[in-house]
């Protein structure tokens, strides 16, 4: 601290020991101006984020003709044709359906878990640790792991099923059309339910004690407390979460991609799947272009729309 | 009353380690698959506890002999995965991109903290909205992009990518960590007739010197674990880890024991990273919104 202080108070003794072309460099970041400080961000997300949106939605007008073996403008085509694509219409269906059932129940199980893990008994800490370690698997490894506990003829999980009853043995979970999207579902509610415990777990660990204690003292029931304190205490902490966890469940990829494929039939299409399998593996750069801008188009729109709503702040 | 509470505690801790357990129980499963012969992990039912422990899959997948290895065994995909340089792949870009950004973060990052601009609001709206979008919809016009500028397969293409995006992440947590840091520190020395550079180089960045590992750690999981565009804009030049593990899927069957092996020690770096990050860990994953 000293001698930052030292540094500080003599900058001109610093400056010149500097070459003349570094310099010339810092010059722009010697005063108040912003720009300097974010040019290179600008950069970075103009083109990597705003040009190929750009190119995303001028391909979107372009169709690739095979037998000229180039792109052709084609017009409104590609919207025209998603908007009588049943099997667009699906996968936006399984899209919603895996967004509300794995946010759902992985935002009710944090909360259970975080209140569970809420203490400060000896072993506790250990415990919290040992829940962080989920969140560093690539989601593709925990594709696998899931593909192999849940294989019909040696996984784990099957003969668990199977030994209590819950599975006969003739149907195996990722291929069969009516669990498959279930099993893809407990991949991500085993990996990001601890996500949402860990930051429910900080939100109530840093929580002012004393309207718990006014409550205890007045005979408020558990429940209660939970319902009337706890949770309005936690709002801000749940929206952030909410928000965060929504936006990768709803553009999730690598566990479908991994495990099913999107099958079997349509029963695991979500959105970026379909968009991706339709330009790269059925060559119609136009028409997967199309329907990567409705995903990013929703998410855009509710997500933003949710932060204006829950007054999240950055 | 004491007996009571006691015996609720107890019960409570027995429950806490039941449901952690339930989550280890996958990644144990997974690790000890990478020690397992092929007899043991195709058992019916499943062989959790009990098994002959071989190093065997690490020797197949990292190339190097520790004796476990014999000729005359025959892996369901047909043997000869060699993923050393798979996992050297990893490491470059995910160091390359980290250092990207949070060398372009920490720049933006003390503006957003520091001075003053016109709709700043609106820009870290923007950055944040970047965040958001389905890594899908970047990466098939990136495809393009890159076939045209000849970045298609190359180290770059995948460090600048992942760079930008985890360049959100970066920003808005470095912003956190810089905005911790009394404004009062950056006056008197501007009294002093220091530049915001000088400032910048000598108070701030040491005083976030925590703040920037904790976003380098986190950076280098995000490319790490990183699926999508590694799979798109790369052919045979280079594959990271979570890309090429699908490689053990061939049509005469899974190469579990192996795909495990390379899962496992794909899985050990960013374990030892994370537990050296906890204090942050949830600053970090709500990208500085909430403060531990």
């Amino acid at each position: 601290m000293s001698r930052t202080a030292a540094a500080a108070a003599e900058p001109s003794a610093y400056v010149s020991r500097r070459p003349e072309w570094l310099r010339l460099l810092l010059r722009p970041f010697s005063g108040d101006a912003a720009f300097p400080w974010l040019a290179p961000l600008i950069v970075m997300l103009l083109l990597f984020t705003i040009y190929p949106l750009i190119y995303n939605i001028w391909l979107s007008f372009h169709e690739y003709a095979p037998f000229r073996r180039q792109l052709e403008f084609v017009g409104l085509d590609n919207w025209r044709t998603l908007w009588q694509d049943t099997r667009f219409w699906g996968s936006l269906g399984v899209t919603f359906t895996y967004f509300f059932f794995v946010l759902t129940v992985q935002l009710v199980l944090g909360m259970a878990i975080a209140l569970l893990l809420d203490s400060d008994e000896p072993g506790f800490g250990l415990l919290r640790a040992l829940l962080t370690l989920t969140l560093v698997i690539p989601p593709a490894i925990t594709g696998m792991m899931f593909l192999l506990m849940q294989d019909s003829e040696f996984g784990v999980i099957t003969y668990i099923l199977e030994s209590v009853g819950l599975l006969d043995g003739t149907q195996p979970i990722l291929s069969t059309g009516s669990t498959a999207l279930i099993g893809v579902m407990l991949a991500d509610i085993w990996q990001w339910t601890p996500f949402m415990v860990l930051i429910f777990l900080a939100g109530l660990r840093s929580l002012p004690p004393e309207p718990f204690e006014a409550a205890m003292l007045d005979g408020a029931s558990p429940f209660q407390i939970f319902r009337r304190i706890t949770l309005p205490l936690m709002s801000k902490v749940i929206a952030v979460a909410v928000l965060i966890r929504g936006i990768d469940v709803f553009r999730m990829f690598d566990y479908v991609f991994v495990m099913t494929s999107g099958g079997p039939g349509t029963s695991t299409y979500v959105l970026s799947l379909y968009a991706w399998q339709q330009t790269f593996s059925f060559v119609k750069w136009g028409y997967g272009a199309t329907i990567s801008l409705v995903s990013l188009a929703i998410i855009l729109i509710v997500a933003n729309l949710f932060i204006k709503l829950a007054k999240v702040r950055w | 009353m004491i007996v009571q509470s006691t015996y609720r505690r107890r019960w409570r801790m027995l429950a806490a380690w039941g449901v952690v357990a339930l989550f280890v129980f996958p990644l144990y499963y997974w690790i000890t698959t990478a020690f397992k012969n092929a007899r043991d992990i195709f058992d019916r039912p499943p062989n959790v506890w009990v098994f002959e422990p071989t190093l065997k899959n690490f020797e197949e997948v990292f190339g190097i002999s520790l004796g476990f290895l014999r000729q005359q065994e025959v892996l369901p995909g047909g043997g000869n995965f060699y993923m050393a340089p798979r996992l050297w792949d990893s490491i470059v870009v995910a160091i390359g991109s980290t250092t990207l950004s949070v060398m372009i973060a920490t720049l933006a990052a003390y503006a957003l903290s520091r001075l003053d601009f016109k709709n700043r609001h609106l820009f870290v709206g923007w950055v944040l909205s970047t965040r958001m979008m389905p890594p899908v919809a970047v990466a098939i016009p990136l495809f393009f992009i890159y076939k045209d500028v000849g970045l298609l397969d190359s180290y770059t293409g995948i460090i600048l990518i992942h760079a930008v995006m985890n360049l959100p992440l970066a920003v808005l947590l470095m912003k956190s960590f810089f905005d911790d840091i009394p404004r009062e520190i950056d006056e008197s020395a501007i009294i002093d007739g220091a530049s915001r550079w000088l400032i910048f180089r000598r108070v701030i960045l040491p005083m976030a010197k925590g703040g920037i590992a904790a976003t380098a750690v986190l950076c280098f999981i995000f490319s790490w674990t990183e699926f999508v565009f590694v799979l798109t804009l790369t052919q045979t030049g280079l594959k990271t880890v979570p890309v090429v593990s699908s490689s053990f899927v061939t049509s005469t069957g899974t190469a579990w024991g192996n795909m495990a092996a390379l899962g496992a020690a794909a899985m050990i770096p960013a374990f030892i990273f994370i537990l050296l990050v906890q204090k942050q860990l949830v600053r970090g994953l709500t990208l500085g919104s909430l403060k531990q």
